[in-house]
């Protein structure tokens, strides 16, 4: 199977590879899988106080067009807000690679990722704002 | 020559549906039934017989390729007892996923002399999970099954990056 010229680049050069300290406050991770195939990402957001993504990382273990739905996934995610963020969908990865139909899964990979990473920092924000409450009272 | 695999490998060597297979009692079937079906036997026959003697051969193959695997067995049991349980257990712990790509990473960076340790690692957690799996297939806990199959791949995958780096 041929891949697009930019899955090629982004398997070839992946952007933003490397981790984010997942106990910071401000970074939400995301781990999900795919087991049939046997593919694993992990996805990082590190979220300033007004809810602007300031940095994102990934590392992936699986093939090229997950590598490239990954990198690619980040680098759309710099300088977003996590509202815009929330809202990327796997077809426009597929769109924007060139997928072909076998390797959607992968796209849908990303967008899973993604949302685990809002999740995880959504719930970290909300865990604080519990205590910050129970302080004042 | 077209054929659909046929979906219950063990009907097809005439077995209970079961994980514990004697690996001899298997062998010794499907080379009885290989016998069976040999072309050379059936030559006197009309075409349509020979069709459906190659038919018969073609599922015996693709029976015996799932059986003589344990994780194929495995899988191939897992959706005749509960069709459907692998799709919706795909969802894997994110604590088991983070631990897997950190073991993909060990396995893509382990230097020449890490490598023995680490398959002897491998081996144990692929053979520890196997261990689960026909546990957990004795007791019907199908749920639990397809999740065990499922989180086996990284570690069997793992294991064959790892041969393939040496």
């Amino acid at each position: 199977m041929a891949y697009s010229d930019k899955v090629l680049d982004h398997y070839q050069n992946p952007r933003n590879v490397g981790s984010l300290d997942k106990n910071d406050p401000n970074v939400g991770t995301g781990v999900v899988g795919a087991p049939e195939c046997g593919d694993v990402m992990k996805l990082q957001i590190k979220v300033d106080d007004d809810g602007r993504i300031l940095d994102a990382k990934f590392k992936t273990y699986g093939c090229g067009s997950a590598i490239a739905s990954s990198s690619l996934a980040t680098e759309w995610l710099k300088g977003a807000s996590v509202e815009a963020a929330a809202q990327i969908k796997n077809t426009q990865i597929v769109e924007e690679l060139s997928l072909p139909p076998v390797k959607i899964h992968c796209s849908v990979l990303a967008e899973d990722a993604i949302k685990a990473a809002i999740d995880d920092w959504r719930q970290k924000r909300a865990a604080r704002q519990q205590v910050g409450e129970g302080a004042k009272s | 020559m077209i054929h659909v695999p046929a979906p219950d490998p063990f009907a097809v060597f005439g077995l209970q549906r079961s994980i514990d297979l004697d690996e001899r009692t298997l062998e010794q079937r499907y080379l009885k039934l290989s016998r069976e079906c040999h072309p050379d036997l059936h030559r006197q026959k009309e075409t349509g017989d020979c069709i459906a003697v190659l038919q018969r051969a073609a599922e015996i193959n693709d029976a015996w390729k799932i059986l003589r695997d344990p994780w194929q067995r495995a899988r191939a049991l897992l959706e005749l007892l509960s069709p459907g349980a692998l799709e919706r257990n795909k969802k894997l712990d994110p604590m088991f996923l983070a631990d897997a790509l950190e073991l993909a990473e060990e396995v893509a960076f382990a230097s020449v002399e890490n490598v023995p340790q680490l398959r002897t690692r491998l081996s144990g957690a692929v053979a520890s999970d196997m261990q689960t799996l026909r546990a957990q297939l004795a007791r019907g806990d199908v749920d639990a099954a397809a999740r065990t199959l499922h989180a086996s791949h990284y570690h069997r995958k793992a294991l064959q990056d790892l041969d393939a780096k040496s």
